[in-house]
């Protein structure tokens, strides 16, 4: 009777060492984290609200690679209530809904501050945002907050189990590191336009829960105004002519807006335009301006610096017109046309 | 006022280039004060107060000392440098944690605390929200333009948004637009600099454990990485004939 480790008759514990009635012996290192939280960045220009595709794009991928449960957060009032149906159909389980007039803004403390509220109720093992100027804002408050690791900007995401391998780009593309975590949650940002749409689940429901936030951490926001129309915005272009600093005629510039126009596509630019004043910033690809994720890139007099590169990581297809054939811009593109931009430009037009 | 400017000195990555391999090459690359970083030193310096402090500080090994001399010769009249090998391998949230140790210590008064967007070779900009939520104050990423009066006003573009918010003393910016025309350093300003002293501190002057720096305070772990070769069909056309290649391209893209 009783247990070796100890002398005493009274002790009741069996061979096992257990307590009766317990069968095995629980891990209490371990933690209970499992699940992948999405934060599901609303786009909301007073007009229309919709769900930011990069969001979408993060569920996807997320039903593809995890067994686990989907929790999504969304902040607003009750003007979001339209989305639930969406936002439900592409795989989320349950939506944290934190009702606030005020939340409709941006306001990364305040958001930070009931995501650590969520996180520690939910638990989490993943926590996703799309890399989104405001996604890549956000992370990096909540992961410190969490006391947690954050990998941003990944282009990859493989699970095992509740493990998560990370991957992305560094130097303009040019390293491609993996990265873990060792703490729960895992964190990353997706960099949109990676992965592919799904499709959504039209039916499929889940379970809103409202939370509400009792702080005063808010910033006082004077003034807020959108600068890019929806119906020109260069990171929803299918395809992309772009300009660069080999473009030598002002005149250029209507001539691939006139393309652009005959194939469906948009005009967008080289930070060297924008400094030349030929384009407001708004068209700017690369690191320092948008990335972009069109299905063809058309990089006239471009040279393919880093920067540039960063911003068409997830192009489909790159042609290049150039007239140097040693541009590093020829080392990422499919078709390289070593010639003059100014008047392949003019020949596209009259052509098309 | 008293402002802090974190930087950092990153290999010039408008001068990298990659071999037929598709590695970097490193050699020859010559580094420098991160462009964003510049930005940010540029834009305190255009709105400084002639009694104003101006401090910077960065994480980095002994090297980092040039690009922090830079900083003094565009303004700067206080410079620290953390440095340690205990540092090295250092994750974002390690960086975050030793930059945040320094405030605490040594600049505990500051009223604003000025990050570049983004640093050039990790392309991460992560460490200006670590580095506010771990001091517990707001933050204003993508700033692009600040007015300082009775009140201080920030700019930030989210690129579909431009807004402008008042900001609290204490608060972190990070600065994401430089002016081209920015000043370059003079020969006096060369002097200037050569007066100041950069004052290097070590894990044990910031009072931080082993566990909370370098690698070993590091929260993520890099498993594994490699230089991509691009596996498009590099099809080459001559283009001396503009219409020639433009009747080329049309039926690529149509
Ligand atoms: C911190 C930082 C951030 C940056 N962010 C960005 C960014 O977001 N986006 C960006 O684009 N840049 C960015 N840059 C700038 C970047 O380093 C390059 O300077 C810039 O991309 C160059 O633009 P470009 O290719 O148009 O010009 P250039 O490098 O001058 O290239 C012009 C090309 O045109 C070719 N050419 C010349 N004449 C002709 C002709 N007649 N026909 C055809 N081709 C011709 C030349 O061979 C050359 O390859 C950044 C730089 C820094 C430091
Ligand atoms: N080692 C460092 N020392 C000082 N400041 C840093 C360091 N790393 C990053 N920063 C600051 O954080 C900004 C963004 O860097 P990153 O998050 O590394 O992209 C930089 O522009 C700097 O202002």
């Amino acid at each position: 009777m009783g247990c070796e480790s100890c002398s005493g008759g009274s002790c009741d514990r069996d061979k096992t060492g257990l307590p009766p009635g317990m069968l095995s012996e629980y891990n209490l290192n371990q933690s209970p984290a499992e699940g992948s939280l999405v934060w599901i960045e609303v786009i909301n220009d007073g007009n229309t609200i919709m769900m930011n595709d990069s969001s979408k794009e993060i569920l996807g991928k997320l039903q593809e690679i995890s067994d686990g449960r989907i929790f999504g957060v969304i902040f607003g009032d009750t003007e979001l209530k339209v989305l639930y149906g969406e936002i439900f159909s592409y795989g989320v389980d349950t939506l944290y809904h934190i009702k606030d007039k005020k939340m409709i803004q941006f306001q990364p403390e305040v958001y930070c501050e009931m995501l650590v509220d969520l996180c520690n109720r939910v638990m989490p093992a993943v926590v996703l945002m799309g890399a989104t100027p405001r996604g890549r804002e956000l992370a990096p408050r909540l992961a410190a907050s969490l006391g947690t690791g954050l990998t941003a900007d990944c282009t990859e995401l493989k699970m095992d189990g509740r493990f998560l391998q990370m991957t992305r780009p560094a130097f303009g593309g040019n390293i491609i590191a993996t990265i873990s975590c060792d703490h729960f949650p895992q964190m990353a940002t997706v960099r949109p336009g990676t992965f592919p749409m799904p499709e959504p689940m039209i039916g499929r429901e889940g379970t809103v829960i409202y939370r509400q936030y009792y702080g005063s951490n808010y910033k006082n926001i004077i003034s807020s105004e959108r600068i890019i129309s929806v119906d020109y915005d260069i990171t929803r272009a299918k395809i992309l002519i772009s300009l660069g600093n080999g473009i030598k005629e002002k005149e250029s510039v209507a001539v691939a807006e006139s393309i652009a126009k005959k194939l469906g596509g948009m005009v967008s630019c080289s930070r060297a335009l924008v400094e030349r004043g030929w384009f407001p910033q708004s068209r700017q690809v690369g690191q320092s301006g948008n990335n972009v994720f069109p299905d063809i890139y058309m990089a006239f007099g471009i040279s393919g610096s880093i920067q540039h590169k960063a911003g068409i990581g997830p192009a489909k297809r790159v042609i290049a017109v150039n007239i140097d054939p040693e541009a590093p811009i020829h080392e990422i593109a499919d078709i390289s046309v070593i010639g003059n931009a100014d008047s392949i430009l003019k020949e596209m037009n009259k052509l098309l | 006022m008293k402002y802090v400017i974190l930087v950092k000195q990153v290999p010039d990555t408008t001068r990298i280039k990659v071999d037929e391999n598709g590695n970097l090459i490193r050699q020859g690359v010559p580094s420098i004060l991160d462009p964003y970083c510049e930005y940010a030193l540029d834009m305190v310096c255009r709105i400084r107060k002639p009694e104003d402090s101006v401090i910077v500080v960065s994480m980095g090994p002994p090297q980092a000392k040039e690009s922090i001399f830079r900083c003094l010769e565009l303004g700067a009249n206080e410079a620290y440098l953390l440095s340690d090998k205990a540092f090295a391998g250092a994750d974002v949230f390690a960086t975050s944690r030793t930059l945040t140790a320094f405030i605490r210590k040594f600049a505990a008064d500051y009223d604003l605390i000025f990050c570049g967007k983004q640093a050039a070779d990790g392309d991460t900009a992560e460490v200006p929200a670590e580095t506010a939520a771990m001091l517990n104050v707001q933050q204003f990423c993508y700033s692009e333009n600040i007015i300082i009066s009775d009140t201080i006003k920030v700019t930030q573009n989210y690129n579909d948004e431009i807004r402008v918010c008042t900001v609290p003393k204490g608060s972190v910016l990070s600065v994401s637009i430089g002016d081209i025309n920015r000043r370059v350093p003079s020969i006096s300003d060369h002097i200037k600099a050569l007066n100041i002293e950069i004052k290097t501190l070590d894990r044990i002057a910031l009072g931080l454990g082993m566990y909370s720096v370098g690698i070993k305070g590091s929260k993520t772990k890099i498993e594994s990485s490699y230089s991509p070769r691009y596996e498009h069909s590099g099809k080459i056309i001559d283009g001396t004939d503009p219409s020639e290649a433009a009747k080329l391209l049309i039926k690529e893209v149509l």
